[in-house]
């Protein structure tokens, strides 16, 4: 075997792995709160590429100036729907909850649709070049895809453990009406919640869109994929939602190389099968919630 | 200091609370007796705001609580024990404690001796509080709920059923620390089916049957009391 070759694939597994978990920590937090899979999530990451989309090639402002305004934009989306749609619906059955969020998930692409149309379109890469690592070259823009994943990771991480907002997060998804009770306000923590899954989004949107275009359902394929690794990483777990997806990025980059480029995004899936019949409680059983 | 009135609670056509007025007086122990499904959690949850009256009000002071936020309320001094506990079960036992005292996170020096006390009240959990709270015992997930609660810094303490599936002598533990809560001033509304260990603590009781309040008084009048004898004490 080829070892520059190799290591070719370790990178891109990295690369993929680094923007699935991005999306599914956001997955993953938000099930915590709604406790139902957030099918709207995929169209904040296709959001989160537009808005950075006006604001570099529109506006014509920097790359950084686009991803943090795709940020922020996004996170107010997602904290807009959390009040408009998802807190509304505390009360009701799951499924209402479900399909409010396929809805959502249909109406975001559609606005995006109407406002971009159907074509391709393209982000350039602030730093178009190239780097050396371990005799094989690397793309700058997948560094920073690797380096801002794991800068968010232990950022998230740190803020999620040592700070009193963050507790209240996993108070929440550990035991509802425990955390009502010790003062917890569900509505504040909610949009806490919901904004920094829309941040995560569009942020790997951004980093992701130089080297994959964007489209109105770019979100599509990435949510699914999210999905599948939130539910082999466990429900809920952070550090499933991190190695399940690195575990469907590594899979994903080695299939292709090793099998078929062709079979590529089928892949994760038949991993799906193949873990769930193995575990079907997931690699990483999500703690007692 | 708390006073329900009138409060009636509806799940769908089932009516599990039918104007029920009680009141607990600054400083009292009151015991709230009755037998599974009479609707004690129920009435707790109204008066914490986790569950909505159809009907009635409930006064904490001069403040009416209903329809006020359950973060709201805890802000205001009343704190809930809840039953079955509702611990963060990942989080360390000292975390939980901490958050326990989440209204006051500006105050966290104010938090500090209010820690100790309730490391002197549950020794163990000083022992324990670097463990996640889901691997500790029952009756030590008991201890920790009681802590936070006291967290809390209440004036009123609402303990649903702390007894519940614990052996005896740490039952006896549980309704002595709750009777030290209420000597150093806590108000505090208990609900017990336990009710031979309860009203030897308290300093009055109701009995609850099918959301209705059918019995008030002093313990020794309910200890007395045949019906009461046959129900709940089983003598
Ligand atoms: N969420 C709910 N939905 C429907 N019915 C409920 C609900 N919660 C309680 N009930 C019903 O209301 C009645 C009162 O229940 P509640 O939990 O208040 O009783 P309890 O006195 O606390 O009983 P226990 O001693 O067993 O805890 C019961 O008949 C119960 O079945
Ligand atoms: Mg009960």
């Amino acid at each position: 075997m080829n070892l520059s070759l190799f290591v070719q694939q370790i990178l891109n597994g990295l690369t993929l792995g680094s923007v699935y978990a991005l999306v599914a920590l956001g997955l993953t937090l938000v099930y915590g709160i709604l406790h139902i899979p957030n099918f709207s999530h995929g169209a904040l990451f296709t959001a989160g590429a537009y808005v950075a989309f006006f604001i570099v090639g529109s506006l014509g402002a920097n790359y950084w100036v686009g991803l943090i305004g795709a940020a922020l934009a996004t996170a107010a989306i997602a904290m807009l729907s959390e009040r408009l749609v998802f807190s509304r619906l505390r009360d009701s059955p799951p499924l209402h909850d479900m399909i409010a969020a396929i809805g959502l998930l249909l109406f975001i692409e559609a606005v995006a649709h109407a406002i971009w149309g159907a074509d391709f379109r393209r982000l350039a890469p602030p730093y178009p070049g190239i780097m050396r690592v371990a005799g094989t070259v690397l793309p700058i823009q997948r560094a920073l895809i690797i380096a801002g994943a794991i800068g968010l990771m232990v950022a998230l991480h740190l803020f999620l453990r040592r700070t009193v907002t963050g507790s209240t997060i996993v108070a929440m998804a550990q035991n509802r009406e425990g955390a009502s009770l010790v003062g917890i306000d569900l509505t504040r923590v909610s949009l806490i919640t919901f904004a920094i899954s829309g941040a995560l989004a569009a942020i790997a949107a951004v980093l992701f869109a130089p080297i994959n275009l964007i489209s109105p359902g770019m979100g599509n394929l990435v949510i699914l994929k999210a999905f599948v690794i939130i539910i082999l990483g466990g429900m809920g777990s952070v550090p499933g939602a991190i190695l399940g997806g690195m575990i469907i990025g590594f899979a994903e980059s080695f299939g292709a190389f090793y099998i078929s480029t062709d079979l590529k995004d089928i892949i994760a899936f038949a991993l799906l099968v193949a873990i769930l019949s193995l575990r079907p409680q997931g690699l990483f059983p999500a703690p007692a919630r | 200091m708390l006073r329900c009135e009138g409060a009636t609670l509806d799940y769908g056509s089932y009516r599990a609370l039918s104007g029920v007025s009680i009141h607990v007086d600054k400083g009292e122990l009151v015991v709230m007796l009755g037998a599974n499904g009479a609707g004690k959690s129920s009435l707790f949850l109204a008066i914490s705001g986790l569950r909505k009256l159809k009907a009635g009000s409930i006064r904490l002071g001069e403040h009416e609580l209903a329809g006020r936020k359950p973060s709201q309320i805890v802000a205001d001094g009343l704190v809930q024990c809840p039953e079955g506990r509702k611990l963060f079960p990942g989080m360390s036992v000292l975390k939980n404690l901490m958050l326990g005292a989440y209204v006051h996170r500006n105050d966290p020096e104010g938090s500090k001796p209010i820690l100790e006390h309730v490391f002197a009240m549950f020794p163990i959990l000083r022992e324990k509080q670097h463990d996640t709270a889901g691997s500790l015992s029952g009756g030590q997930q008991q201890m920790v709920a009681i802590g936070r609660a006291l967290m809390g810094r209440p004036k009123v303490l609402l303990l649903d059923e702390p007894s519940l599936g614990l052996a005896p002598l740490v039952v006896k533990q549980v309704l002595a620390a709750v009777k030290a809560i209420n000597e150093a001033g806590t108000t505090v509304l208990l609900a017990e089916q336990n009710a031979f260990a309860a009203l030897k603590i308290a300093h009055r009781a109701y009995v609850i049957e099918n959301g209705h309040i059918v019995m008030e008084g002093h313990p020794d009048t309910l200890m007395g009391d045949e019906r009461i004898r046959k129900a709940y004490i089983g003598a």
